[in-house]
Parts: C-alpha cells; structure tokens; sequence
C-alpha cells in the first residue's frame, strides 16, 4: 500500500468550454491525514470534492486508494429505509454478520435505540451522525465531507466535532472535509488548503498536537491561526 | 394527537359532511324545490338499491365491473410505470418515446373504445383494455417525473456504496419514485371508474355502468342514482384500500405527509 491515500496532479474541471471551476490542482493526502478545504463561496471547495469523488470529469489524473465514502452537507440519508438499512446499504455482507457490522456502526455513532425509526423521525444532529455512521459502513479508506455540519445549530455543531475528533481517532481514516467554518477546520484538520480563485492559494499545516480537544479553542495560538486563515481568504 | 382520537375525529367529519349532503337532499326533495321524478329522494334511492341487492344483480353487476376496472387498472398501471422509468431514467428512451406518447396521451379513451372493439370484440378484453389505456399516462407522467428528478445525491451515494445498478434501481430509484408514482395510481383508479363507465355503455348486459344506462333508458332515476352512488362507493373503496395498502407497505411514506 502506497503511503498516499490520495494524489492529485493538474486537474482541471469545467462545467462548459466557458466556465472553469478549477485550474491546475496539485496536492496529496498521506494515509489517515485529516484535510479541510476552506474558502469563500464559489471557490470551488464542493467541486473538488465531487471531483475526487468521481462524480464529475475533469482533466489531469487522481488516484484514489480504496473505498470512498461520502458525506453530503444535506445528509442525503434514504428517507424509505430505517437507520439500521440505511447504514447496511453499503455492506455486502449478508444476514447475521451484516447486523454485527450495523450494531457496532450504531454504537460508534450513539443511536442504538434508533435502529428501527425513519430520517425524518430524527433530529438533524442524529441524522447527520446517521449520514456519517453510513458513510464509514463499509469501512473506507477514504472518508470525504461536504461541509456536514452546516446545517446544524452551533451548539449541535460544537457537539458533533466532539464526537467527530472521538470517532477519527478510533479509526485510521483518510478525510477531506469542505467546511465555511474555520473553528471546524483548525480543530479538526492536520493541514487546511485554502481555495482561491480556482487553485490552492496556500496549504497550512495545523499547529495543535493530536489528540486535540475543542479547548484548543481558547488558545492564543488557535485565534493567530484562525486570523492568519481569514485574512488569507480575504485579502484581494 | 393519539391515533385513536385522530380517527375518531376524520370518521365524525367524514359521516357528518355526507349526512348533511343526504339531509339536503331529502329536504330539497320533501319541500319540492327539486323535482321528485327527475331527482327522487334519497330514501326511494335506498330503497331502489335494496330492490337491486334483493334480486342478486347488485352483487353480479359489483363483482363484474370490479373485475374489469381492477383488471384494466393493473394492466395499465404496469405499462405506465415501467414506460416511465425507460423515459425517466435514459436519456434515449425519453428521445425514442416521449414524442409518441404524447400523441397517444391526447387520444381520448372515449374514442379508443371503437378500436378496442373491433381488435378484441364485444366482450370483457375491450372493456379492460380500453381501461388500460385511460390509465396508462397518469403513471406514464408521475413515473417519469418522480424517478428523473431524484436528487442527485441518491443516485451518487447509492454507486458509491453499490456497483449493482439493479441493487440500485430496487433500493433507491424505485423507492426514491414512489411518491409520485402513488399520486399517478390513485388519479388512475378515478378514471378506470370513469372509463369502466364509459365501456359498460358499450356491448354489456351486466356491471354498474350497464346497470346506469339501462336504468336511465327506462326512467327508473331512482334505480339510476342508486347505480351511480354503488359505483362511487366502490371507486373509493379501491382508493380507501389502496391507502391503507400504502401504510402497510410503505410506512414511511405517512412520515413525508405535511398534512
């Protein structure tokens, strides 16, 4: 196994011959490495992400170690399967070993007792949770989030990277999340790319030690950081 | 609100709006605002209609035109569907067969009964077919619009999860579809009753449609109405199951309702 998770040279997409999204992308992932694409709106941050996905052509070349599992900013859950269906969509296990994987998903993510209830019975923190527990189902190499908390309260949000920080470090995972929240990135993240006029304008490596906790936040070092990061996305 | 309340209410309003409408009537009728020979009252009705039970033509003429209008129902409902997800879901199919169903689409059943009759006779295979026809394009139109404007990510997430397109098709395109598709069926179990009606008309000793038109030609409007009531019964009593169908099978579809 390389020790890459994912690896990106020159891509370039475009939605018509007129209007380039992204121009020239370079950058690379090490195995079980935490990345979060910040930047303005319109930057390109979810096309990237749809890009590594596969869900859109684009020139150049990605090369993508193993399974993918995505997480959509609206959860995209399916409303016609329970919570326990919802998270074996993706196994190809059968029978009793397809309900150990789904019982130990639903510890991981804290909703045990609400195997059997439907998306639209749940919260938007437990359906994001559902979302995520469906996304790590099949145990893939690389997890990839759209902007997953966004929909959320702060208070909601606060508690879900808890629970995010808790569920990576038991897990050796590959993630690129696209978030609009620095707090979430710095908290979160071993390197940010900030996203800018279509390219990687500058990659910062996170200073915090991990495991970290969301007490970071109070830090001097973390409101330099976040500073740092705004004025970067900011500047003309 | 408890289950049980909530049911207990939807039956008082619902036996409260039609005992009125009956009342109504009755007394429009016993004031003689309205011609008792041209519309006789509600109690000659009943009693028409239990004239009707007695000799055992009630029961003949129910089961004869349920089995035609749910016969046709299927029969059209299958073609609906399976139509829409081909034009919904390929591009191609959509080029190939749009264009000609929608000619098809505004050939009036009514007008398509002749054919039937001369393809297949005087007998039940007109009828059901001409039933069929009527009901093809409500689930032709909800099929198509329900399955090609599911949101994209279904679709994304379920290949990233699954590399089988049927798996796919089953668990997400189906299901995704349904709500629409459910609208289609019950607007098609109305016009089968209207079409079943319609080619009872035509050729037929026995059904409630027969039952309509025989009963007008010999100016027993009591005998008339009471068929027309029978067949209303029955067209909501197919809506009535198939609703309770639905919550059977498919529970969540309760959940999106925002009423």
């Amino acid at each position: 196994m390389s020790e890459f998770s994912i690896l990106v040279k020159n891509i370039s997409v475009s939605y018509d011959d007129n209007l380039r999204v992204l121009e020239y992308v370079n950058f690379d992932v090490r195995n079980g490495e935490f990345i979060a694409i910040v930047g303005k709106s319109g930057a390109g941050k979810t096309t990237l992400l749809n890009t590594l996905a596969g869900f859109i052509k684009f020139k150049g070349e990605i090369n993508v170690e193993g399974n993918i599992g995505f997480c959509f900013q609206n959860h995209s859950l399916f409303y016609w399967m329970t919570v326990a269906e919802n998270i074996g969509f993706g196994l190809k296990k059968n029978g009793s070993e397809k309900r150990v994987i789904i019982n130990d998903v639903l510890k991981k993510i804290g909703l045990l007792d609400l195997a059997n209830k439907y998306p639209k019975e749940l919260s938007g923190g437990q359906m994001q949770r559902v979302a995520l527990g469906r996304a790590i189902a099949y145990n893939p190499n690389v997890l990839l989030l759209d902007e997953p908390f966004s929909s959320l309260d702060i208070y909601t949000r606060d508690q879900m990277m808890d629970w995010v920080l808790k569920l990576i470090s038991e897990m050796n995972i590959t993630v690129v999340m696209v978030t609009h929240y620095l707090d979430e990135a710095l908290v979160l993240a071993d390197r940010i790319f900030v996203l800018k006029e279509k390219k990687i304008l500058r990659e910062i490596k996170v200073p915090f030690a991990k495991p970290r906790s969301q007490a970071i936040r109070f830090t001097e070092q973390f409101q330099k950081s976040k500073q740092e990061l705004s004025s970067l996305i900011n500047q003309q | 609100m408890p289950k049980q309340i909530k049911n207990i209410k939807r039956i008082t309003y619902s036996g409260l709006s039609i005992g009125i409408l009956i009342l109504l009537w009755q007394g429009l009728s016993y004031f003689g605002i309205i011609d008792y020979n041209l519309i006789p009252p509600p109690t000659k009705v009943f009693s028409a209609i239990v004239e009707w039970a007695k000799n055992g033509e009630l029961f003949q003429d129910f089961f004869t035109s349920i089995w035609r209008a749910l016969i046709g129902l299927i029969i059209g409902s299958i073609i609906g569907i399976l139509i829409g997800f081909l034009t919904g879901r390929s591009e191609k199919m959509n080029l190939i067969l749009t264009p000609v169903l929608n000619v098809l689409k505004a050939f009036p059943p009514v007008a398509m009964l002749p054919i039937f009759i001369t393809l297949f006779g005087i007998g039940d295979f007109s009828k059901i077919f001409s039933i069929a026809f009527a009901t093809i394009f409500p689930l032709w139109v909800n099929t198509h619009i329900g399955s090609s404007t599911i949101p994209v990510e279904f679709i994304r997430s379920a290949r990233l999860m699954s590399k089988s397109e049927l798996n796919i098709f089953f668990k997400v395109i189906i299901p995704a579809s349904m709500n629409s598709i459910i609208a289609g069926f019950r607007i098609s179990i109305a016009i089968s009753f209207i079409m079943l009606y319609v080619s009872e008309l035509a050729g037929a000793s026995s059904g409630l449609g027969y039952q309509i038109s025989s009963s007008q030609l010999a100016y027993r409007t009591d005998m008339m109405l009471g068929a027309l009531i029978v067949l209303g019964l029955t067209a909501s009593m197919v809506d009535f199951i198939f609703n309770r169908l639905i919550k059977y099978v498919f529970p969540w579809v309760q959940l999106n309702k925002v009423m």
